[in-house]
């Protein structure tokens, strides 16, 4: 029986004027999104193996482990995904690569210190010199997001009003079928009603995209585009849900139209927006910027006074040391003396400013970590508020499935700011990592003192770029599922409320 | 009879649900993005008089005239919570100096406290019109004619001695009234928020540019309901009409502005012209130094500037030449060389302000070749939607939109040369001031303010006339041909 009242849902809706229409507008979006996608996509993928050979060579060109620790390992740059145009992500927002906040030499009264590397994560702000007027890029997302609700939605706003004013809903319930099956016949055939045209286009889309060498779709990409194709239907089932719980909730098609349209404008093209600014309103403020900035110059500068003191005592006891020897010698009747003695003492006495010891070593090496150490962790904390405060922010725009369809295809997609924490884990294992090896270079020579980020402390022995760890950036089909799972796990959640809404409104509903 | 009309379809419209729910819905997001939007201006206005307190103090503390550094700002604009415009997304800050006339695309932007919040996009109360209050206005002309065909009292009404012109108009009368109404309520809402917060303070001439807003909006509206008023007369069934109505709503409001912008590239590449423009006006700028060597072979200077262990401020390799920040002492032994010093920088300071405006006309017009030449297609590419029209509209009307990010360029760069003027005016340039602190730092007691104003109203009304005038031609169009099918078409 099921079967067939979805075979009849099936039929109804294929004939339909809106059928031929949302096919139209699929295809059209679909092909659109393809094309932009192979003229765009070699652009990014070239540029980013441009960037990963430049740093490369710069690597290249740092061939002692001093300078090495020094500048650090480049820029390290993200990968971009041959799924972008599934979902775009924002990623214009979002840094392509960490930044470099330069280095700093300071002359003092130690001599000279050179900084070391320290990691920063930069930002971008493409809006602040574009002068075209603002849109949205039309990708898989957007054609899901808007499309995939308000077609659904079309199709289900006068499934029960509209049979009760014609009077069929009764003929239909006059047969010996449960209500429930009516329900889920009506639900199965219309989502099966939005997917023919959606499937068709995509697969269209996904023909004109793989026509390119550009954009390798390997197997893992495969799972992940059947996963997305789950997400679209369970989106549709959504709000299919809603459609048919506001026909079986109102009199008349008119009614439950607007109350249909005016729910979608609401949750699809502005909760996501609104409620996310709206919502920084209530939360704690981060720290400004400016105040970041002067909270980290200040713990810098109490590490240089620190580093003057110390460097300070130790000179001063030093020079106090020669001095007296000079004195002793001075005392000495002038015959027993020999040139070679004063000489040195007097050498010794200059060179407590030009030549540092051990202990000086020592001090210099534990202020420039402890700066770089510094620095970076400033940063970090900054950036781990920051995103805290997204992160707090994408909580309370998952009211939306919008918003929740998005997240999850950007997960899915490997774009977005989801990927982007994952290109900031892969970047703090490397930093790790990056240090680990250096560390571990200058224990393994016997004649380096260890004394990391000073020329004179460290390993001389020549490196080779093969032995410097390279930046990975790769992210497995399991690491997005996992960053993915919340969203998916809403979005089910979400189908089996909205269908057992509509059941519980048609069950009590009088025909 | 006429008057009757419009009363019966005004009454049967205002008692409807979707009137009802067109005012819940827009007065409830206008509300909502009001709240945010006055609070974000509010911080920028905050942040904005911030900065220009610090740029204030900054120029005075310079010591001579070379080691000026003068910024200007863009003040946030108040409108722009009606029409966001570039205003919020383009950088503001310019560098007022007289070797380089600044030019848009070098204004920058403050960082960001949270750079990742441009992920979630502030909506302006335009948009929200632009979306919601078209989509009503598709419904509530979706069945005008074809719903009263189904149910049979079209055929009633027109048994009456009316014109069939007239029954068009008045339910047009009566449904552009109904659209207005959340539109007013809206501002008075609007209105009623920024009394309460106080920190907005909008002139006359901003509640005349409001008032062109409403006025752009109700063409635009009486665009949509002209288009569901023509599938109305075409079709037979409200199903039917319905359909073709939503159809038009998502291609024109959320297909094609976004399709426009991404699908279509017009100037192709822009690097190459950017980058020779670049060599260009390096070639200019080298200049300088031909200048400078030239007086220094004919000067008992030698070596290279600058001399006597000047101390300076050297601010890297820019687009516009090199430029040095000095402040030194000079000291007896060198006193004899001053005259040929002041020489020396009058020289080449003269000949850097006549080269910075020769070379401004080569940036300005790659500038016009590229980014604003892709500015303006991608514009007009969207005006061929009601929805990109209105848009920019209004955002011509709040003074949002490049024209005004343009005036205040001009005005940054007419603030340049006020303070050339100035300079010469203090001879600054053949003064020993320019370098040294020996003797007299510079007051800058009498330095000239920056003051932007923005356009004149009448300007903005010019500026939006193009765009006003084709929606209502779209307008015309649209009502004529309704009207012609009315009258062919079978009751």
């Amino acid at each position: 029986m099921i079967l067939h009242i979805i075979k009849r849902e099936l039929f109804d809706h294929l004939n339909s004027l809106r059928f031929v229409l949302t096919t139209l507008i699929l295809l059209v979006l679909m092909v659109t999104n393809a094309i932009v996608h192979l003229r765009t996509h070699p652009e990014k993928v070239l540029d980013y193996s441009e960037d990963v050979t430049r740093a490369r060579d710069d690597l290249k060109s740092r061939t002692d482990l001093y300078t090495l620790a020094r500048k650090g390992p480049g820029h390290l740059h993200k990968r971009p995904t041959s799924l972008s145009f599934i979902a775009d992500g924002d990623d214009a927002y979002l840094p392509k690569r960490t930044s470099n906040e330069g280095s700093w030499s300071r002359s003092g009264f130690g001599g000279q210190v050179k900084s070391t590397w320290w990691l920063s994560y930069g930002s971008v702000n493409p809006d602040a010199k574009d002068l075209r007027p603002q849109a949205t890029k039309i990708d898989w997302v957007f054609i899901i997001t808007y499309l995939l609700s308000l077609i659904p939605l079309l199709f289900t706003y006068d499934s029960f009003s509209g049979e009760r004013e014609r009077g069929t809903l009764r003929l239909c319930l006059a047969n010996p079928i449960p209500r429930s099956t009516l329900l889920i016949g009506k639900f199965l055939g219309t989502l099966i009603t939005v997917l023919i045209p959606f499937c068709f286009a995509a697969l269209l889309n996904l023909t004109v995209i793989s026509t390119n060498s550009w954009t390798q779709l390997n197997a893992p990409d495969w799972g992940r585009l059947g996963v997305i194709l789950l997400i679209a239907a369970s989106y549709a089932g959504i709000f299919i849900g809603l459609g048919l719980m506001v026909s079986a909730g109102t009199r008349e098609p008119q009614i439950s139209l607007i109350v249909v349209l005016l729910i979608w404008i609401t949750v699809v093209v502005f909760v996501p927006s609104t409620l996310g600014t709206l919502s920084t309103k209530w939360m704690p403020p981060i720290q400004t910027n400016d105040q970041f900035q002067t909270e980290k110059d200040l713990a810098t500068k109490q590490n240089n006074t620190d580093y003057d003191e110390r460097i300070k005592a130790v000179k001063e006891k030093k020079l106090a040391g020669a001095q007296s020897k000079l004195l002793q010698l001075s005392k000495k009747p002038q015959e027993t003396l020999s040139p070679e003695e004063i000489k040195a003492a007097q050498e010794e006495y200059n060179s407590v400013w030009r030549i540092d010891g051990p202990e000086e070593l020592q001090i210099k090496s534990d202020f420039i970590n402890k700066d770089a150490e510094i620095r970076e962790r400033f940063n970090r904390a900054y950036l781990d508020a920051q995103i805290a405060q997204i992160e707090r922010v994408r909580a309370v725009t998952r009211f939306s499935p919008a918003a929740i369809v998005q997240y999850a295809l950007e997960s899915m997609a490997g774009t977005g700011f989801n990927r982007h924490l994952q290109f900031l884990d892969h970047v703090h294992r490397y930093t790790k990592q990056f240090r680990q090896f250096i560390v571990d270079t200058d224990r393994a020579d016997n004649q380096s003192s260890h004394l990391i980020g000073i020329p004179e402390g460290m390993s001389k022995e020549t490196l080779t770029i093969e032995a410097i760890p390279k930046f990975e950036d790769k992210i497995t089909f399991k690491d997005t599922f996992n960053t993915a799972s919340l969203d998916l796990l809403l979005l089910v959640l979400l189908v089996v409320v909205f269908f057992a809404g509509a059941s519980l409104v048609f069950l009590r509903t009088e025909v | 009879m006429f008057r009757t009309l419009i009363r019966q379809e005004f009454l049967s419209l205002i008692m409807s649900a979707r009137f009802f729910a067109a005012v819940l819905i827009t007065l409830l997001l206008v509300v909502a993005n009001a709240v945010v939007l006055i609070e974000d201006y509010e911080r920028r206005l905050e942040r904005y008089n911030h900065q220009e307190n610090v740029q204030r103090q900054k120029a005075q503390e310079a010591k001579t005239y070379s080691s000026l550094k003068l910024y200007v700002e863009r003040p946030p604009n108040p409108l722009g919570i009606f029409s966001a415009g570039l205003d919020k997304r383009l950088g503001g800050t310019l560098e007022i100096y007289h070797g380089a006339v600044p030019i848009i695309s070098e204004a920058s932007a403050r960082r960001l406290d949270n750079p990742f919040l441009n992920l979630f996009s502030k909506l302006d109360l335009v948009f929200i019109f632009q979306v919601v209050l078209s989509l009503i206005a598709l419904l509530f002309a979706y069945d005008a004619i074809a719903g009263e065909r189904e149910s049979g009292t079209l055929r009633l009404v027109i048994s009456h001695p009316v014109r069939r012109g007239n029954i068009l108009l008045a339910k047009y009368i009566s449904a552009m009234l109904c659209l207005l109404l959340p539109v007013l309520m809206s501002l008075l809402m609007v209105t009623f928020l920024l009394s309460i917060t106080g920190s907005i303070q909008l002139s006359g001439q901003d509640f005349l540019r409001i008032g062109g807003i409403v006025l752009t909006t109700s063409i635009y509206l009486s665009v949509f309901y002209l288009i569901g008023l023509l599938i109305s007369t075409t079709t037979r069934r409200t199903a039917t009409s319905l359909m073709l109505c939503m159809f038009v709503w998502v291609v024109l409001v959320l297909v094609y502005p976004n399709w426009s912008r991404f699908t279509i590239n017009p100037v192709g590449d822009m690097k190459a012209e950017k980058t020779s423009a670049t060599e260009h006006v390096n070639q200019i700028w080298e200049e300088v130094d031909r200048e400078a060597e030239r007086f220094i072979a004919n000067s008992p200077l030698t070596g290279d500037p600058p001399w006597f262990n000047l101390s300076y401020h050297e601010t890297g390799q820019r687009y516009d030449g090199r430029r040095r920040m000095l402040t030194s002492k000079v000291n007896s032994k060198s006193e004899h060389l001053v005259p040929q010093l002041t020489k020396y920088h009058e020289t080449v300071e003269t000949l850097r302000i006549r080269l910075a405006e020769q070379t401004a006309l080569i940036r300005k017009q790659t500038l016009d070749k590229t980014n604003l030449r892709e500015a303006q297609w991608h514009e007009n590419l969207m005006k061929l939607s009601p929805a990109g029209l209105y848009t920019f509209a209004s955002s011509a009307w709040t003074g949002t939109d490049l024209e005004g990010m343009l005036d205040y360029v001009e005005s940054a760069q007419r603030y340049r040369r006020s303070i050339i003027d100035y300079l010469h005016e203090k001879n600054a340039f053949g003064s020993r001031q320019w370098f040294d602190i020996s003797q007299d730092v510079v007051d800058w007691w009498d330095l000239p303010q920056f003051r932007f104003e923005r356009a004149d109203v009448s300007e903005n009304a010019m500026r939006a006339g193009p765009e006003l005038f084709l929606l209502l031609l779209i307008n015309t169009i649209l009502f004529t041909s309704a009207f012609l099918l009315f009258i062919k078409a079978e009751v």
